[in-house]
């Protein structure tokens, strides 16, 4: 009697099997034909063709229609223009006075953006950082409470900016706490300053378990006997931190902050579903900046979206690069 | 029929030239053995043989066909890895199989083939495991298994029993040799351990460098080795060389005369004796004190520092009564010596 | 504060209960409530009438008016604890005019009272409202949305396996001119979000006709690089040999591919095929640019629009915000630890 998993497998297996078989003498055909180079093109192409069409022809086009204007969608109807979408972007009288710019919401959505980069990541890491180490001490039923960190990263950020839009909301459940515990209801998503907060606890609370597993990894790739010599030596608690566990986690954290980083500065769906970009411009940030811009408002400008949006893959790519730098030291290092 | 004929093979990765043309006539039938030191090209040759490499330049034929360009499926020959590389996702029947089906062969046979092979190797009992279930030497009666079934003209065995453990490689050394003498197909055989070469093959190739230094059968290997480098290279252990020259008949090295009435030109040379030649004889030729006594119990050896520099390992039969320290003297039996010439080359005495 | 220090080198004090100790529970409570909490909180109120999700401060646990069927009604009336001068009695309600209520004893059904809604409160027990998730399947675009986001995850990933499995065969198993160029054009638009080439990636899928389609959400998201080099990492893993045994076993690099690699290769298609799964069913922002009729939004789009009202149906919304995030919570319960392993090992770098 077989097991029912094999029976399952079997189900499955079965007709791929019977698959591979039924194009196998058309693909000996080909094989015989162009040898062991044509059957790498044969296995390469159908990835490189989508590859090469939806990312590598777009990554050429965009610069192509950062030079052209009007609201034309193909090339072929759009006027060129040169460089003066980016000349629009970055007219300003006072670079830290978002209402002298020419566009001004570009540059309050690239301060918005900054400002939330800088807090995000940082709670992040101290979070994730908290989060590891206590998820790599002594503690029972480690796979549970990995897995309770963990959970959020998998939720999409529609459901995340809903769940959250809907705790938080003048009604919501936070604020009937609030009142229980006898203090002010505050009004999370139309205050300014708690808007842009609750922006960053749930980017924060939806990420962190991603990050923080990032980091256990590596406190757990960390030899214990380097703890036990350490022991031995009476070394005291907090230089073990610093001399051993910090230092042999780098790499990890710096994988985390620069992913984190590039992350934030993308970042979009779940603000874009809890805020909208509100109260006014309080929550708008640059890839909404590049969507409304280019898709949602009435007068569409796709050249001045594609303009913005390679002003932020440029800072994507430094960011990047100092990515590859750091790891490459650390290669080096080694 | 299973005749192989190797003409001028050549093959070069990039700037590296790893076989320098390589000329061998493998006959129907014989088990031959390609041995040598690491990097010497024997692995490379084989799979040269076996299609999965095609050379730079020369020809290979199998049966007189050229086969050069023939893919490695298309030969007819069957391979048996080092690492066995048995197909970790299927069960034994399966992995015999695989092989049959793709040549489109009826069930039947393909069934009768495999009841047939799994018996003669003993494995008929592991035929629905995986080769993750199975122990080193199951794997590689299966590998063995997965060649037979395919009725091949010709066996290639890379370095096959290196994986095993000393015990286990001794009986599958001889377990081979009888599959040999059973089913008379040719075989050849990669290792880098001479006592396996020494042990199973009828001819073997021994290579270095990329060339092919010589082919002989195990025996005139050892009595007769072709020049300096298979001498050194056959035998354990290694065969004591001494470099000097010949004057009149006579071999010097180190003002020592080490050999006499030798009917030679006058030159450099190389004289060897073998450790287990050597017999042990006050005012012998070669003196020295003793630095090291291994008892192996069915025999010792000793490591002596000659008086005159240089030093000597003699093997002698049985528990010698000897000690580190000693003072002993060799003498070299006249039969026994090889001697070789400015070249390297093997000089008949 | 020794208490901390101990925590951040993670040698606790194994004598009695210390700082950190609290701290760990602390921190492990709250993390369990604020990570499950939010999303339980959503399931609980999923299930609330539109009446028990307007109150303030929320109740617990949804709650039902209690009703009650009374011999000539059709409808169950809904029942109320009333208070009177002759004490507490619970009444049914036929209907309500201004600050007055019009109400009957159950027991006595002919006899009508009339009764000031502030002397009575309603009956409740926990019920659920589940006509929150019915009506929807029946009422709206829902079930279409639903369609389409199980139609785009799945083909989705049906293609990104193939393909990607496809391409990094050929980038591990194959020497030819120009694989690390393919290889570093992959890995380099790692670094290029979708956001940023936003604008003429809807030109491309507009002029080849896709705009508004499900494969115009399905094309750009397949060729996934991190499926190409987390598989290509993985394949390096599998001995050359064993491609060579096929090879010499008959087998056409198809099946090579398709019979040898590709099973092998299956811990790894697991993982891509969990994180696609997610991926593409939790993809927002570009379905939001391509999609603009009802027809075709998938979920995620769906759902914005829904929240995007004027006059937001919070009972509805929150109901098929919970069928959303059932695949993903399902395949988080099953398939936990295969992710996080994956994530900590292979999947990241």
């Amino acid at each position: 009697m077989p097991s029912p998993g094999k029976i399952v497998g079997a189900v499955v297996t079965a007709p791929l099997q019977y698959m591979g078989q039924l194009v196998d003498p058309l693909l000996r055909r080909w094989q015989s034909w162009t040898g062991l180079n044509g059957m790498a093109a044969f296995f390469l192409a159908p990835n490189m063709l989508i590859f090469g069409v939806f990312v590598l022809i777009p990554m050429g086009m965009n610069i192509v229609y950062s030079m052209t204007s009007g609201n034309a969608l193909f090339l072929k109807d759009r006027e060129f223009v040169g460089g003066t979408h980016y000349k629009t972007l970055l007219d300003c009288q006072n670079y830290f006075d978002p209402q002298s710019c020419h566009q001004d919401l570009f540059w309050i959505a690239a301060g918005n953006t900054f400002q939330f980069v800088i807090c995000q990541v940082a709670l992040m890491i101290v979070v994730c950082m908290i989060t590891a180490l206590i998820l790599n001490s002594e503690i029972r039923a480690r796979s549970f409470w990995r897995a309770v960190f963990f959970f959020p990263v998998l939720l999409s950020p529609v459901v995340v900016g809903l769940i959250w839009k809907w705790i938080l909301q003048r009604d919501g459940v936070l604020n009937a706490v609030l009142l229980d515990m006898g203090l002010e209801p505050i009004n999370w998503l139309i205050e300014r300053g708690w808007a842009f907060f609750a922006a960053i606890t749930v980017s924060v609370w939806a990420h962190m378990g991603f990050y923080a597993l990032i980091l256990l990894a590596g406190l757990q790739a960390i030899p214990k006997d380097l703890y036990e010599a350490a022991e031995m030596d009476g070394t005291r608690h907090m230089r073990v931190f610093w001399r051993i566990t910090l230092p042999l986690l780098m790499p990890n954290l710096l994988v985390v902050l620069v992913l984190s980083l590039i992350r934030a500065v993308q970042i979009f769906d779940e603000a874009f579903v809890l805020t909208g970009g509100g109260p006014g411009t309080a929550t708008m940030f640059l890839t909404q900046y590049i969507y409304e811009v280019g898709f949602a408002s009435i007068l569409k400008n796709p050249g001045l979206a594609a303009a913005a949006s390679i002003l932020m893959g440029g800072v994507l790519i430094v960011l990047t690069l100092l990515q590859l730098g750091l790891t490459g030291r650390k290669d080096r290092a080694r | 029929m299973g005749q192989i004929t190797l003409k001028d093979i050549r093959k070069s990765f990039g700037p590296v030239d790893v076989l320098k043309g390589i000329d061998l006539e493998i006959e129907q039938g014989e088990f031959l053995v390609f041995v040598g030191p690491s990097g010497c090209g024997k692995s490379t040759l084989l799979r040269m043989i076996a299609g999965l490499d095609k050379p730079t330049s020369g020809t290979v034929e199998i049966n007189d066909v050229d086969v050069t360009q023939v893919s490695a499926a298309d030969r007819g020959l069957a391979m048996v890895f080092q690492s066995y590389a048995l197909y970790p996702h299927m069960t034994v029947r399966q992995n015999l199989a695989f092989g049959l089906q793709n040549t489109k062969m009826p069930k039947a046979e393909i069934d009768r083939r495999i009841a047939d092979a799994s018996t003669m190797l003993e494995i008929d009992g592991l035929l629905s495991r995986r080769p993750g279930q199975l122990s080193g030497g199951q794997r590689q009666r299966v590998a063995i298994g997965r060649a037979i079934v395919r009725d091949p003209t010709a066996f290639l065995l890379d370095e096959p029993l290196s994986n095993l453990d000393a015990e286990l490689r001794v009986s599958m050394r001889a377990e081979l040799s009888a599959l040999h003498d059973r089913i008379k197909t040719t075989m050849i055989y990669v290792t880098h351990d001479q006592v396996e070469a020494m042990t199973m093959a009828d001819r073997i190739v021994v290579l270095r460098g990329g060339h092919i230094e010589q082919v002989a059968t195990p025996l005139d290997l050892f009595n007769k080795p072709a020049n300096l480098f298979v001498a050194g290279f056959i035998g354990a252990p290694a065969m004591n060389l001494f470099s000097g020259s010949l004057e009149n008949g006579q071999f010097l090295c180190d003002g020592r005369v080490l050999g006499t009435a030798l009917r030679l030109q006058d030159g450099p040379g190389t004289l060897g004796i073998r450790p287990q030649h050597l017999i042990l004889a006050d005012g012998g030729a070669l003196s020295g004190k003793i630095a090291l006594v291994e008892s192996l119990g069915i025999e010792t050896v000793l490591h002596v520092d000659l008086s005159e520099g240089g030093n000597l390992i003699a093997v002698l039969p049985g528990q010698a009564a000897v000690k580190a320290g000693d003072q002993v003297a060799f003498d070299i039996p006249r039969d026994k010596r090889h001697l070789f010439d400015g070249q390297g080359q093997r000089v008949p005495v | 504060m020794s208490g901390l220090t101990a925590l951040l080198s993670q040698t606790r004090g194994r004598d009695g209960w210390d700082w950190t100790d609290y701290f760990t529970f602390f921190w492990l409570g709250a993390g369990l409530l604020v990570m499950f909490g939010p999303a339980i909180w959503l399931v609980l109120s999923s299930l609330k009438t539109p009446a028990g999700l307007s109150e303030f401060p929320p109740t617990f646990l949804p709650y039902k008016a209690e009703t009650i069927q009374v011999d000539g009604y059709d409808k169950p009336l809904p029942l109320y604890r009333v208070t009177t001068e002759e004490g507490v009695r619970d009444l049914a309600e036929l209907r309500r005019v201004g600050t007055v209520a019009q109400m009957i004893d159950p027991e006595q059904p002919d006899e009508r009272l009339r009764v000031n809604i502030a002397d009575r409160t309603p009956i409740r027990k926990v019920g659920f409202a589940w006509e929150n998730f019915i009506d929807p399947l029946f009422n709206s675009n829902f079930p279409t949305y639903l369609k389409n986001s199980v139609f785009v995850t799945v083909m989705a990933t049906l293609i990104t396996l193939l393909t990607n499995s496809m391409a990094a065969f050929a980038l591990s198993k194959y020497q030819f001119t120009g694989r690390n160029t393919v290889m570093i054009l992959i890995l380099a638009t790692l670094m290029v979000p979708l956001s940023v080439i936003l604008v003429p990636l809807f030109s491309i899928i507009s002029s080849v006709g896709l705009f508004d389609t499900l494969w115009g959400v399905i094309l750009p998201t397949v060729a996934t690089p991190t499926g190409v080099f987390m598989l290509r990492q993985y394949m390096l893993t599998i001995p050359d040999e064993l491609l060579e045994a096929a090879r010499m076993d008959h087998a056409s690099e198809w099946q090579i591919y398709w019979r040898i690699v590709l099973p092998l290769t299956a811990p790894a298609l697991a993982v891509l095929a969990i994180f696609s799964v997610v991926w593409r069913w939790n993809d927002f922002l570009w379905p939001l640019v391509v999609l603009s009729r009802e027809e075709v939004y998938t979920l995620q789009v769906g759902l914005n629009a829904y929240a995007g009202e004027l006059n937001v149906q919070w009972h509805f919304l929150l109901a098929m915000t919970v069928v959303t995030m059932v695949p993903v919570v399902l395949v988080f319960v099953f398939l936990q630890k295969f992710i996080t392993t994956g994530i900590a090992g292979a999947g990241l770098k």
